[in-house]
């Protein structure tokens, strides 16, 4: 069963159309890529799907309901939860703040509450820190966790907004090129992050990357857009070999070199 | 070698505790022995400040500060012909110091720049008043007023409650608003509240205008009338004491995240499931009750109000505090508060004075221009450019709650040892 | 009531006219820094009265000397207003090196607060300033151009009521709109007015251009800040009586102005401008008329901030504006 299924989905900005008709879903457990060069729309999509845009035309269901015209916080309360493209922590708050902010909707303490320290909002706050030092485990931050948010490393600050994302226990989580500025190592390491986390938490994954090859070995499916518009969409190996696909990233030209050797092709995907 | 003994003397709790005693001990005397020291009251006051930094437990610092404002305090400024104005000069302090935090708030937790706040303390000071003068018989169907001072505990509430939806009505039209245009709509506000209680005597009088209302009836507690200023100085530590307690409770909780989630960064708060309107509503709410509970106290206590009382320069005075003490700390905001409320009462009048007493005797001539009383915009102007730009955190920067690692981990660890007990049997 | 609008209307549009120029004018400090930096410029009304002070010290100063006097009031007026405008811009630039520049990578909240800061420092330092020189910091200039005209409204139609104003009236109006053409001509057909719009759209792409961006927003401060001082200058002429605190008010209103034609946008300011000085006036005339005397025109300020409100809620990119939305 699809947890994402989005039909038809339209936007324009003025007269820019930034996506167009795209129809895409994510099977429920699965990893889900989304690629394209530079400018293809990508991003937009995610903040179709996560409510800080709304479509101008097309339907955004999740697990069957739709989700159109709600707000991103009322987003993310059905499930959805999302990193950015350019990281967006709380820079000024810890490490484990920051992951405690991802719990927040499952905090049920209010104010009265808060005001009078009731055993109960005592316990909820305590079972969730620990929750939150155990996520930090998970992704090898926990030493870090009273270190400010934006004094971390890039790739720790990463890792921190998948952490953060995941503390709100969505059903699907969006990934905007989480190996975006790591280096190899990092990336081998989120690599193996990514494909053991889905099932671990029991998320699917729906990611944008640049990196080819983390793309083709975690994902199940990939759907390629380009100019607003999905070209492509299968297994990594249909993607692999797609002359759309290599058109789209390199030009008319690179495709009759793809359609000379598709070992070549191949390696210009990449 | 001399420097590092004095240093690790220094260092040492209890040689820390002995010194303290000592400094509070002889500036009490002082204060009580003395006819008028202005000095050793402030300095009493300062020891305040030199707890906060001291190597004690939190609840003994707590324990030490209380006694010293209930008890020592108004004992030890007792003595002489100027008790009741020290009395007034630290009401006042914990006035601005309640308001300070409420707005602390806004603009520390929630970085919601709000320029209007003096408003809220205009109607927590106004509910009480109408309904404590005879004004309320101008509009109300039923009751006879001005109601009795026993009122004035139940007006607390009332008042901290008129203004908290004063800050949701403000809020819901305001906080739609992005980030810079909320300075500009607070502050019109600010300005259209104390417009409207300024012409608000027709065509039903409810605030008598311009005039103001006087002879607001004086609290009263077990058939005693509080009128004197050491009486609204303990009503005015109990209810700060309260204010303390209830913004260090939020801060550090989960309202308090999300208030400085928000501030951090909108889209991501939002992504996290943090609704930011109602996020914003309820900071601009909590931080208004604060500041209209202190407007009741202010009015029993003046016993008269006008509009003049809550001008744009209050809210700015407010404003000043926050950012002073550092935006976003609780310690910060009081000491902001408490240095802005004593400049403005103390410093500037006891400069005024010397300055005219040497003018007077004809040693300088300053003209009239340039006494200090009329510096209070250029001190501000200064303080915010110079803290803005070289100390944006404040004299005492806020900082994020410790988590302890070890208490994390109980839990982890309790399985392993569990698991490794197993295996130990296994292998008996 | 329509036949009372309607026989004070000619006196509120003419009135509602010369505020709302000098709100134009203001407004076109707020827009140009707004568009280039993102930042509300607080002190920009303090700018504007630090103006209306030289310009009104200058006067007086001028008019003490007897040679000055066989000069023709009109050129004494054009080179106030010109020497004003050199100072208020050199403050203007001077304001932005010290209190805004260091906080470029700042939280947002940070430059508003210094702003506010310099507003109280200009204030009280005008004050000190008039307060020493003349013993008092409520001036009064020599009243120039005063001499009244009257339109006879009423011979057009009986129901309209005569108009009358001064001859300085003309000369706001003319100035202002003088003022806003040659902003206009500079913002869009001149080089420097080509950097500031490239800057105010990308500054990291205007700067790889070769672009000084220091330089081109030390202009548009110098611009703005120079057009705010000679509106001051026009408001002394106008209504005569100034105080430090003129500023304050006056330039929020002409941020409303600003905001309601559309932040960001020069030609938006002005339309804003004189909207608002219109819409006002009618508002201060006509308020007790239209609530049967409840309100009266001491709510005309409130009405300012309704409009405000109204727009930011409805219409936030303003009259003119296009709509923007976040990158994320």
């Amino acid at each position: 069963m699809p947890i994402l299924e989005v039909t038809n989905v339209t936007k324009e900005f003025g007269g820019l159309t930034a996506n167009k008709d795209i129809t895409l879903s994510v099977q429920e457990g699965s990893i889900t890529a989304v690629i394209g060069p530079n400018g293809a729309g990508k991003t937009t999509f995610f903040n179709l799907v996560t409510g800080v845009y709304q479509p101008t035309s097309g339907e955004i269901l999740v697990e069957g309901k739709s989700v159109v015209g709600l707000k991103p916080d009322e987003v993310a309360k059905r499930g959805i939860s999302r990193t950015f493209q350019n990281i967006r922590l709380f820079g000024e708050m810890t490490v484990i703040e920051n992951v405690l902010v991802g719990m927040h909707k499952h905090l049920k303490t209010g104010l009265l509450g808060i005001l009078l320290n009731l055993p109960s909002t005592r316990h909820e706050e305590i079972e969730a820190e620990k929750e939150a030092y155990r996520l930090l485990e998970y992704f090898d931050l926990a030493e870090l966790l009273n270190e400010k948010a934006k004094n971390l490393s890039y790739g720790a600050q990463r890792k921190l907004e998948i952490a953060r994302a995941l503390a709100t226990k969505p059903k699907l989580i969006l990934l905007d090129e989480p190996a975006a500025g790591m280096n190899p190592k990092e990336t081998k390491e989120l690599t193996d992050i990514i494909k053991k986390m889905g099932e671990e938490f029991g998320v699917s994954i729906l990611l944008i990357e640049h990196d080819m090859k983390l793309v083709m070995e975690i994902s199940e499916h990939i759907y390629v857009l380009d100019h607003g518009e999905k070209i492509a969409e299968g297994n990594p190996d249909d993607i692999r070999t797609n002359p759309k696909v290599i058109e789209a990233y390199l030009g008319s030209g690179a495709v009759q070199l793809g359609q000379r050797s598709e070992t070549n092709a191949n390696t210009t995907v990449e | 070698m001399m420097k590092e003994k004095l240093i690790g003397f220094l260092q040492n709790k209890w040689s820390q505790v002995i010194l303290f005693t000592l400094f509070v001990v002889i500036t009490s005397l002082s204060l009580y022995l003395s006819q008028k020291s202005v000095v050793a009251f402030l300095l009493l006051l300062a020891s305040l400040l030199i707890l906060y930094y001291m190597k004690l437990k939190n609840l003994t610092k707590w324990i030490i500060g209380g006694g010293i404002l209930f008890i020592l305090l108004p004992m030890a400024s007792s003595g002489g012909p100027a008790f009741q104005s020290y009395m007034e000069v630290a009401t006042m302090v914990g006035i601005y110091v309640a308001m300070a935090l409420g707005l602390n708030i806004v603009v520390g937790l929630a970085g919601l720049l709000d320029l209007g706040f003096v408003a809220f303390f205009a109607v927590g000071a106004y509910s009480y008043a109408i309904f404590a003068t005879p004004q309320a018989s101008n509009f109300m169907p039923f009751g006879s007023y001005p109601l009795g001072g026993e009122s004035f505990w139940i007006f607390l509430i009332i008042g901290g409650i008129c203004a908290a939806i004063a800050g949701v009505l403000i809020g819901i039209p305001v906080l739609r608003v992005k980030g810079d245009y909320l300075a500009i709509v607070t502050l019109g506000f600010g300005e259209i509240i104390r417009i409207v209680f300024n012409n608000l005597d027709r065509p039903v009088n409810f605030t008598n205008g311009a005039m103001g209302i006087s002879s607001v009836t004086p609290p009263s507690i077990f058939g005693i009338q509080l009128v004197f200023p050491h009486h609204f100085y303990f009503v005015t530590l109990v209810i700060l004491a309260f204010t303390i307690f209830a913004v260090l409770r939020f801060e550090h909780s989960k309202l308090g995240r999300s208030w400085k989630a928000v501030r951090e960064n909108e889209i991501a708060a939002q992504a996290m499931g943090i609704p930011l309107v109602k996020t914003k509503l309820l900071a601009f709410a909590l931080g208004a009750t604060f500041s209209g509970m202190m407007g009741v106290v202010f009015a029993a206590k003046q016993a008269f109000i006008d509009p003049t009382s809550f001008t744009l320069l209050e809210s700015f005075t407010i404003l000043v505090m926050v950012v002073l003490g550092g935006m976003g700390s609780v310690p910060g905001v009081i000491l902001g508060a408490a240095l802005v409320t004593i400049l403005n009462l103390q410093v500037l009048t006891e400069l005024t004075n010397w300055v005219n007493q040497l003018t007077l005797n004809g040693i300088i001539n300053v003209p009239d221009a340039l006494s200090p009383a009329k510096m209070q915009k250029l001190i501000f102007g200064l303080l915010l450019v110079i803290f803005a730009l070289y100390r944006p955190i404040g004299l005492i920067p806020a900082k994020n709650k410790k988590f302890d690692e070890k208490k994390l981990k109980t839990n982890r660890l309790a399985i392993d040892r569990e698991n490794t007990v197993a295996i130990d049997k296994d292998n008996v | 009531m329509l036949q009372e609008l309607l026989f004070s209307l000619p006196q509120v549009l003419i009135d509602g006219l010369a505020l709302g120029a000098i709100y134009a004018v203001v407004a076109l400090g707020y827009t140009m820094v707004y568009g280039i930096l993102q930042l509300i410029n607080f002190a920009h009304g303090e700018i504007f009265m630090t103006g209306a002070f030289i310009g009104t010290g200058f006067f007086i100063m001028l008019m003490g000397m007897s040679w000055a006097a066989a000069i023709p009031q009109l050129l004494l007026f054009i080179i106030v207003i010109l020497i004003t405008a050199s100072f208020t811009g050199l403050i203007g630039v001077g304001m932005e090196r010290v209190a805004y520049r260091p906080l470029r990578g700042a939280p947002r909240l940070i430059p508003l607060i210094t702003a506010i800061g310099i507003s109280f420092i200009l204030q009280d330092v005008i004050r000190f300033i008039a307060e020493l020189t003349t013993g008092r910091y409520i001036l009064t200039g020599p009243s120039l151009f005063s001499d009244q005209i009257t339109i006879s409204f009423s011979s057009i139609s009986s129901w309209f009521n005569n108009a009358s104003f001064k001859t300085s009236f003309l000369i706001v109006l003319i100035t202002a709109i003088l003022l806003m053409v040659a902003l206009d001509y500079f913002v869009n057909r001149t080089k420097w007015g080509t950097a500031i719009r490239a800057v105010s759209l990308d500054r990291e792409t205007a700067s790889l251009m070769s672009i000084n961006v220091n330089k081109v927003i030390s202009t548009t401060f110098f611009v703005g800040s120079a057009l705010g001082g000679a509106t001051g200058v026009l408001f002394a002429m106008q209504y005569g009586t100034i105080d430090p605190y003129i500023g304050f008010i006056l330039g929020l209103k002409a941020f409303i102005a600003a905001v309601l034609g559309g932040i960001g946008n020069i030609r938006g300011a002005m339309l804003g401008g004189i909207l608002l000085g219109v819409m006002e006036m009618f508002a201060a005339a006509n308020l007790s008329v239209l609530t049967g005397g409840i309100f009266g025109a001491e709510y005309k300020d409130v009405f300012a901030f309704a409009i405000l409100i109204i727009v930011l809620i409805f219409r936030p990119e303003g009259l003119l504006g296009k709509p923007t939305a976040e990158k994320v």
